[in-house]
């Protein structure tokens, strides 16, 4: 039952809406793609929207999403603007900035942008062209939402006050300390005396300190469960007051303590508001991107740190499968966890890859499990780079990928290691850490008529929303 | 797995500068036409043409034959033949012709369709400049059609100006027709004639329609297009049905029936040439309607 009376109220307003969307074959879906940080959510959701428009026309990009609608997909088309107060997801500027020469990757997303598209598709049943000639063909509206990741985590601290989510950040900042600016930060809290006054200027040095501090362990150490997100990524207004706080070994108190935690309550206040409980508070269906070749070969703290983030996203999120959820139809039907960049590696080696995911995020999933929620682990491309090639190293024959390397503009055959079923044993993290290098897309037409190329991007969509062709 | 080399590794292959990887998607997605079920003649079809045939074919025979007949009996009778059977040849020959190219103009109209429905901007945009030229309220929008960058703007384009003022008038036609078969069902001594009356002028609402769009459909023409037009009726959203059943049953009553008399079931028939004057202006436009 929810605790904010306003906020059920709407789930009701919302739950018979969405009962008489169904009833009239006119769905409306928020599909909420969450991923951490340099998962590809912007590229997914450039493909995935390039795609189906070019599925609609007719192209044969998205074969297994097509076999779902049985072939009743008549078109799609971008949703035109109204008066949303949020920038609109720019999927042209996206695809023409992958197919320029030289190609640019998406950056780092620094605000909020949404998009609508509609699939309109012939009713289903041998009398579904009739009942369609009556009352219309059926439409699905799919919403998307891109974001930056980092405030993804902000999501577990919903429910925490500021000493508890000082005492779990201090922990998991020690896992970091082979980082200097780890060490610094660490060095300077913990010689803060237990009654420290509100001065303005410690809290600014304490801020500073922190802020480099989670910037290395983010670009430094691939480490993603990094809090608050906004000290990553300000956003368009840039950095506030708000955000200057961090954790305090002895958090409670007066003084410095009593300022931090305000203003945690504060920032923890604002996060809800005007992020959360807009997008977050309620969706239908969920893609979970996981870059798990990026966690691996960044080894094993950050792979334990990747997989803790996950649970911890996916203990503060809201599955449904409680009696109200049921009474107002709330609760997500269908996620898809998905291993992204899976053209990193040889085609023999992305079912380990998905598998790997599986174990991964089987915390995430047990908990979307035990609400009814169908699951499923892809291994997917939004974007496919390279081609399947065999390398020879120290005079064996292995296989790798080969593709064009975004820095040098060299052709290059890369070896990803072998991808472990399982969370590897200590001896797998020898070889220490390894950054995938960037690829370049390939030839693509920048006005995006044809789709991209992608590896299991159909699969997926047709395990996420296939059921309500 | 034991034995594979141990971590990742890069492996530059050449040093200069390589070529994008070209997966040839476009090629690879392009869609592929379902086969082509053979189209058979139906027995009745094959008995038509045969007539066809004979009835032409022998009349040209015996024409030829009649002409050199004549040439036969003197100069002036074999001219004077020759020149009857090439004008009415001729004329025969021409209005077939004209039938044709009636129905290759509503064939045009699914082109340009099919162009904006696939959002193939060069096809949509050379059609509707096609269109444009041969339709006067559309003429002065040629340079902005030439200009447009995506079928969304071509569709505006067309919309907001020709298209609306095609509606208008297709709706004014409807009127005209309307208030010529309310007053002839009214006044009329028998349902059978009230049934032809109404055929005729549906008929030729339709055939007006579809000149206002440009269109000069022969008899060939006006059959796919009262065919498309009735297929679009079928698809009249359900409200124009529930309006259409709600004034049948207001006029229909026993109450205004007795005011009214026949009347009553002419208003009925001015509200069906009412709706189709709508519908077959929907049949004509060349943009596929706004789902």
């Amino acid at each position: 039952m929810p605790v904010d009376p306003l906020g059920g109220l709407n789930d009701v307003l919302r739950g018979v809406e969405k009962l008489g969307r169904d009833l009239i074959g006119q769905p409306r879906i928020r599909l909420a793609v969450t991923g951490l940080t340099r998962a590809g959510k912007t590229v997914f959701i450039t493909s995935l929207v390039a795609n189906l428009l070019a599925a609609g026309r007719g192209r044969r990009t998205l074969p297994l999403f097509e076999a779902a609608a049985g072939g009743r997909l008549r078109s799609v088309r971008l949703v035109p603007s109204a008066s949303e107060a949020l920038p609109r997801f720019d999927v042209e500027a996206h695809l023409a900035a992958l197919a320029a020469d030289p190609p640019a990757w998406p950056g780092r997303t620094d605000d909020l942008s949404t998009l609508e598209l509609t699939l309109e598709l012939d009713r289903p049943g041998a009398f579904g062209g009739m009942l369609g000639s009556l009352i219309g063909s059926r439409t699905v509206t799919l919403e998307l939402l891109d974001y930056p990741g980092e405030w993804l985590l902000d999501l577990p601290m919903l429910d925490q006050d500021y000493a508890a989510w000082s005492a779990e950040t201090l922990r998991r900042l020690r896992r970091g300390e082979r980082a200097a600016s780890v060490r610094d930060f660490l060095a300077w809290v913990e010689a803060l005396p237990a009654g420290a006054t509100a001065d303005e200027s410690l809290a600014r040095r304490g801020h500073a300190l922190y802020r480099d501090a989670l910037r290395e362990c983010r670009d430094g150490l691939g480490f993603r469960f990094l809090q608050p997100g906004r000290v990553l990524n300000p956003g368009p207004r840039g950095e506030t007051p708000l955000l200057w706080f961090f954790p305090l070994p002895y958090p409670s108190g007066g003084g410095l303590a009593s300022l931090m935690a305000q203003r945690h309550a504060a920032y923890v206040a604002a996060q809800r508001a005007e992020f959360f409980e807009p997008f977050f508070r309620r969706f239908d269906r969920q893609a979970v991107l996981v870059d798990v070749l990026g966690a691996l070969h960044a080894g094993q703290a950050a792979f334990e740190d990747t997989a803790e983030a996950l649970a911890a996203i996916a203990a503060a999120l809201r599955y449904g499968g409680g009696w109200w959820d049921w009474l107002v139809g709330a609760g997500v039907a269908r996620v898809a966890f998905a291993a992204t960049k899976a053209d990193h590696v040889p085609g023999r080696q992305r079912d380990a890859l998905a598998a790997l995911l599986g174990t991964l995020v089987a915390a995430p999933q047990g908990r979307a499990a035990e609400a009814g929620v169908a699951t499923s682990v892809h291994a997917l491309a939004s974007l496919r780079c390279t081609e399947d090639a065999v390398a020879t190293l120290d005079g064996r024959p292995v296989a790798a990928v080969r593709g064009t390397l975004l820095a040098t503009g060299q052709s290059a055959k890369v070896y990803p290691g072998e991808i472990p079923l399982r969370p590897p044993e200590p001896g797998f993290w020898e070889h220490g850490f390894f950054e995938m290098p960037e690829f370049q897309p390939p030839k693509l037409d920048a006005a995006g008529g044809s789709g991209v190329p992608h590896l299991g991007l159909d699969a997926l969509l047709a395990a996420l929303i296939g059921d309500l062709l | 797995m034991s034995d594979a080399p141990k971590g990742p590794r890069i492996i530059v292959e050449d040093a200069a500068v390589a070529p994008r990887l070209d997966f040839q998607w476009e090629q690879a997605v392009v869609p592929v036409a379902a086969p082509k079920v053979p189209s058979r003649w139906s027995g009745l079809g094959r008995a038509a043409a045969g007539a066809a045939v004979l009835g032409l074919g022998l009349a040209a025979l015996d024409a030829t034959n009649f002409v050199i007949d004549q040439f036969g009996r003197g100069p002036v009778q074999g001219w004077a033949t020759a020149g009857v059977v090439v004008a009415g040849f001729g004329l025969l020959a021409s209005g077939a012709w004209r039938e044709v190219r009636g129905l290759f103009s509503i064939r045009a109209v699914e082109r340009a369709r099919a162009a904006f429905a696939r959002e193939d901007l060069p096809a949509a945009r050379a059609e509707a400049l096609r269109w444009a030229g041969g339709v006067a309220e559309a003429a002065s929008l040629q340079p902005a059609l030439r200009q447009a960058g995506s079928t969304g703007e071509l569709r505006a384009l067309l919309e907001g100006g020709p298209l609306l003022v095609l509606d208008a008038q297709a709706v004014a036609l409807g009127r005209a027709a309307a208030v010529q078969s309310f007053a002839v069902t009214a006044v009329s001594p028998s349902p059978g004639l009230d049934a032809l009356v109404f055929t005729w002028r549906g008929v030729r609402l339709v055939r007006q329609v579809a000149a206002l769009h440009g269109l000069r459909p022969g008899l060939l023409g006006t059959m796919a297009l009262l065919r498309r037009t009735l297929l679009d009726a079928a698809t009249v959203a359900a409200t124009d049905v529930a309006v259409d059943a709600a004034a049948r049953a207001l006029l229909s009553n026993k109450l205004l029936e007795q005011f009214a008399g026949e009347a009553a079931a002419g208003a009925v028939a001015a509200r069906r040439m009412l709706r189709l004057s709508k519908v077959a202006a929907e049949a004509c436009r060349i943009v596929p309607p706004t789902p």
